[in-house]
């Protein structure tokens, strides 16, 4: 079975594109173009902070999503199943 | 890598124009405080902001900050933000920005790579560059300056010259990628600097951070004044201190993004920054 990457906590991200970093090393190149994983950050409600919201394109599951996974320091992301097209 | 030329944007306000040079004279100012010292000194007589970065901003963990020179009533001050102003500068493909003059009217600079438009201050923001890969300077609705709308410059210094110079904010979008030529060195002296987290001289958090640094500490919001010269001329964090004052890391790391540095240009670094702020303050 197919295993994909979840931006399963996306509430504990600080930001710190270390996803980012590490898928675009795995593609033997830096920088954020052409990244499968886009960080986007706006203020809290509260204004009391960053809030970020994480964006990933399925051509991630193509990559070592363990190393991708296991970079993130706050533990946002998790590996699952994909069943016929969908999440289990 | 080019390691013979230090890329700068320099912009002047006053006749809203801007140009892109190659500056191999810069080369032995290092990046960050360094060039950013070197260049206050070259263009005094226009008042100029100096924002710049180092060779390792956006390449290497907690080379995560943004050095800005500038004159405060006649005081040079070096301070350091950090955010994500760093490393899109980095990926802008410039090693510095030069603002020179001054604006009739507020204005808005936006900075994608190389090229620069100058909007009405009445502009949206969120409509200015590429999201996930721009960087926005910018007061909040209480009139405080903040990088991504969180980080904070030290005291008010950027503040101050920005209203000086009718900059009401500045948008930065970096949007090239840098080919890694051995990839395989590159990886180890990466996992190596990450995993030395525990020399860094803040805790673990949860607090936003800066990008590049798995910290999350309490001070990511805080801006730098002053401190180590060969860490701020890499404009790295300087929590980060005790892994980027050591020269064999620093090495490594200029050597396998391909710089040509010695040993001896290092340590020659601070002595030259010294003879600048001499010459500055003259």
């Amino acid at each position: 079975m197919a295993k994909i990457l979840k931006a399963k906590f996306p509430e504990k991200c600080i930001g710190c594109e270390l996803c980012i970093f590490e898928m675009q090393k795995q593609l033997n190149k830096m920088g954020f173009e052409g990244s499968t994983i886009r960080v986007l950050k706006k203020p809290k409600e509260n204004f009391d902070g960053l809030e970020y919201s994480i964006v990933l394109d399925p051509q991630i599951n193509k990559l070592d999503i363990k190393k991708i996974k296991d970079i993130c320091p706050t533990q946002v992301f998790s590996i699952e199943d994909q069943e016929d097209g969908l999440i289990s | 890598m080019d390691s013979l030329a230090k890329k700068i944007l320099y912009i002047d306000l006053n006749t809203k124009s801007y140009e892109v040079k190659g500056e191999t004279e810069l080369t032995e100012y290092v990046g960050g405080v360094g060039v950013g010292l070197k260049l206050f000194t070259d263009y005094k007589e226009k008042d100029p902001i100096i924002i710049s970065v180092g060779p390792l901003n956006g390449f290497f963990p907690y080379a995560s900050k943004t050095s800005i020179i500038l004159s405060d009533g006649g005081v040079i001050e070096d301070i350091y933000i950090g955010g994500t102003l760093g490393s899109r500068i980095r990926f802008s493909g410039l090693d510095a920005i030069v603002i020179m003059g001054k604006c009739n009217d507020k204005t808005v600079l936006d900075i994608t790579n190389e090229n620069v438009s100058l909007k009405e201050s009445d502009v949206d923001l969120g409509t200015l560059g590429l999201p996930g890969m721009r960087s926005i300077l910018a007061e909040d609705s209480k009139g405080k300056l903040l990088v991504d709308r969180y980080f904070t410059p030290p005291e008010r210094f950027l503040e101050r010259k920005l209203k000086e110079k009718n900059v009401h904010a500045l948008c930065i979008t970096g949007s090239k990628t840098f080919d890694l030529k051995n990839k395989q060195k590159y990886e180890e002296i990466y996992m190596n600097i990450i995993n030395r987290a525990e020399e860094m001289h803040v805790k673990k958090s949860t607090n936003p951070s800066c990008s590049g640094c798995p910290m999350g500490c309490e001070m990511s919001k805080t801006g730098e004044l002053g401190g180590n010269v060969l860490v701020h001329s890499l404009v790295a964090c300087t929590y980060a201190e005790g892994i980027y004052s050591d020269i064999g890391v620093i090495f490594s790391c200029l050597n396998v993004l391909g710089y040509d540095y010695t040993h001896e240009d290092l340590e020659k670094l601070p002595k030259l920054i010294d003879r600048l702020l001499k010459e500055v303050e003259a």
